[in-house]
């Protein structure tokens, strides 16, 4: 298993996914590989290689939802940017790891979890208040799924 | 009545950005910019840091090239301190960054350039991308793309102590030295990457240049720009990404200026506009002369092909024949009125230049690996920090890249300045984009084609908008039709 937190260490509230995987790492959690990440579309293929079942942590800009909200979406909800668009998509780069035979997670095994951001673009290593308030539940969250299915889905 | 039409997000194309296009009444184009988010706060973020945390930092601020900045702030932090870098150090930061250009210049011509040409610049969106390249040309390619990707992000991770945001620079040389298993292994990698490269352009010309219909497009009227060339050259002017003197030729090919990185404040100037956050840098001795191209005007371009348009030659033997092929197609071999080549202003043949840089990259790693002492474990020293003034450049993918530094004598920074790879190319992406739209745009009608064909226009120049932003939930190109003034939605049109 995997979870890989992305964004930009620097940028406030881009840095969440980042932060999530650190705090993650003090829950001492058997079997899961701990990942940040400022990248998408191959690069996070490349990561994912291996893994049976995959977390992504990451900043999410929604007018519609408050700063600090956490959000749990599957792969084909994901857009262009949340998985970096230098590239490809994620879908796309996951379309094209199974065409090589790549060991990846199916699509149904990879969850995204966002924390919505105030503030993605101040240089900045501090979160905004409600953002940084949001960390431990969004650790809970990553820690619920990934002990839900553990007995359906072998841990790599 | 003035339309307005927002293409928003661009699609494929690092960031957010967006493409504003105005109608006037008759639905015609009357002008067209380009847009990137801000990002803020970067100087005083920086400022009261140690200089040495810069290649840590600057390397962060985006996904797509961190090695360019790593390199730039190493190379201020450098010239701040006033250290020369050891030999051995120096060849292992150009063998880094060599690798990491084949592998961006790769993914773009791949993933995002070459789609158009490969899939076609009229099929749907949800073609053109690198699922579409596989289709056409088949599952080897893809294999060869991941593969190529892997192998020197391999020796980046192996050198640089980690895989994207790597971490080995210190001031006057480099964290590890290469061990001989080491470059055995890489020396195998560089030659896979010329195999690649010329496969590159093998398929380039199998597919554009013998496709009467493309290479139309590579030589129409609606991809031409004449604006000055800029890039960084060797001693022998030559293309070197990672060191040397900034040359700039003018659109007949005549040398304008060739300066050190510490003198690019005498040569280029940057003007702002009050409907833009963006800075639009241009040649100061020339002067800004408004959204224009052409010999009077002060816009210049920095690219894959601008770095060839003021090259005399290339470094390596292979890259050098394909330059040559270059401007023999385009007519322009030995015809400017000093012997030189004409630059090359078919703006779409910035994909071209690209796999021969490409082709250079690779051979010059194969260079760096078959130096004698490319193995010499001497690659550190001890640095002193002291006041000093640091400018680093390099050129990254996407354009010179210049970092610059000020220290106070115990290395603190008291200023920052940085322009970065893609504000080089605002002026002239905006100029192709309003061209673009010009031509294809009448009567306020629109199609999806149509838009891929104006996206071209700033695609060539690969800009990196920076990663700042990410969203769930569909993020699908939208199109917005607003009356000028009241802002009003006269229509909206949502591709997926």
């Amino acid at each position: 298993m995997i979870v890989i937190g992305l964004g930009s260490p620097f940028l406030s509230d881009d840095s969440v996914g980042p932060r999530v995987v650190r705090e993650l790492v003090g829950r001492e959690l058997a079997g899961v590989r701990l990942v940040e990440s400022h990248a998408g579309g191959l690069l996070l293929l490349e990561e994912l290689a291996g893994s049976q079942r995959a977390v992504i942590v990451d900043a999410l800009l929604d007018e519609r939802k408050k700063p600090g909200e956490v959000v749990m979406a599957n792969i084909d909800t994901a857009s262009h940017n949340a998985a970096c668009s230098h590239d490809c998509s994620l879908p796309e780069a996951l379309a094209i790891g199974r065409a090589m035979g790549i060991s990846l997670p199916a699509d149904e095994n990879i969850r995204l979890v966002g924390i919505v951001a105030k503030d993605v673009s101040t240089f900045s290593e501090s979160l905004t208040p409600n953002v940084a308030a949001a960390i431990d539940k969004a650790c809970d969250i990553v820690c619920a799924y990934l002990s839900s299915n553990s007995a359906s889905a072998e841990a790599v | 009545m003035s339309q307005r039409i927002t293409i928003d997000p661009i699609t494929r194309l690092e960031g957010h950005g967006k493409i504003e296009i105005f109608l006037n009444d008759a639905g015609e184009v009357s002008s067209a910019y380009f847009q990137v988010p801000e990002l803020r706060g970067f100087e005083s973020f920086c400022v009261g840091r140690h200089a040495e945390e810069m290649p840590n930092i600057t390397n962060r601020i985006c996904g797509v090239c961190p090695e360019a900045h790593h390199m730039a702030a190493i190379k201020a932090v450098d010239a701040a301190y006033g250290v020369e870098c050891l030999p051995a150090a120096r060849r292992i930061r150009e063998l880094i960054y060599m690798a990491f250009y084949v592998t961006d210049h790769t993914t773009h011509f791949y993933c995002l350039g070459g789609p158009d040409f490969i899939v076609g610049p009229e099929a749907p969106a949800s073609e053109r991308n690198i699922l579409g390249v596989i289709r056409k040309v088949g599952l080897d390619i893809g294999q060869q793309v991941i593969n190529t990707r892997k192998r020197n992000h391999e020796l980046i991770k192996q050198l640089g102590g980690r895989g994207v945001h790597l971490c080995g620079a210190v001031p006057g040389g480099w964290a590890v030295a290469v061990s001989k298993e080491q470059q055995a292994e890489f020396r195998h990698w560089a030659t896979e990457n010329v195999e690649f490269a010329r496969f590159s352009l093998k398929a380039f010309e199998d597919i554009v240049l013998k496709n009467p219909e493309y290479l139309e497009l590579v030589l129409s009227d609606l991809y031409y720009h004449e604006t000055h060339s800029m890039g960084t050259v060797d001693p022998f002017k030559a293309p070197n990404f990672y060191d040397g003197q900034i040359r700039v030729v003018d659109t007949l090919g005549n040398e304008i200026a060739l300066y050190n990185a510490n003198d690019y404040l005498d040569h280029v100037a940057e003007r702002v506009e009050p409907w833009s956050y963006l800075k639009f840098p241009y040649l100061k001795k020339i002067g800004w002369k408004g959204f224009v191209d052409g010999q009077e005007s002060g816009i210049y371009h920095a690219t894959p092909l601008s770095r060839l348009n003021v090259s005399d030659r290339m470094a390596t033997p292979g890259a050098q024949a394909e330059f040559e092929r270059l401007y023999e197609t385009f007519g322009a071999r030995g015809k400017a009125a000093n012997g030189r080549n004409l630059p090359i202003h078919h703006r779409l043949a910035t994909h071209w230049a690209r796999l021969i840089e490409l082709l250079y990259a690779a051979e010059h790693m194969c260079e760096l690996l078959d130096h004698p002492e490319i193995c010499d474990p001497n690659v550190r020293r001890v640095v002193q920090a002291r006041a000093g003034v640091g400018i680093g450049s390099v050129e990254a993918p996407r354009g010179t890249l210049t970092h610059h530094y000020e220290t106070d004598e115990r290395g603190i920074l008291t200023r920052v300045n940085m322009i970065v790879g893609t504000t080089n190319n605002n002026a002239p992406m905006s100029l192709s984009i309003m061209k673009a739209a010009k031509g294809l745009i009448h009567g306020g009608k629109v199609s999806d084609g149509i838009l891929n064909k104006v996206e071209m226009a700033f695609r060539l120049y690969d800009p990196c908008c920076s990663c700042a932003t990410h969203a769930l939930g569909k993020a699908p190109l939208e199109l917005l039709l607003r009356r000028e003034g009241s802002g009003a939605l006269l229509d909206r049109v949502v591709r997926d």
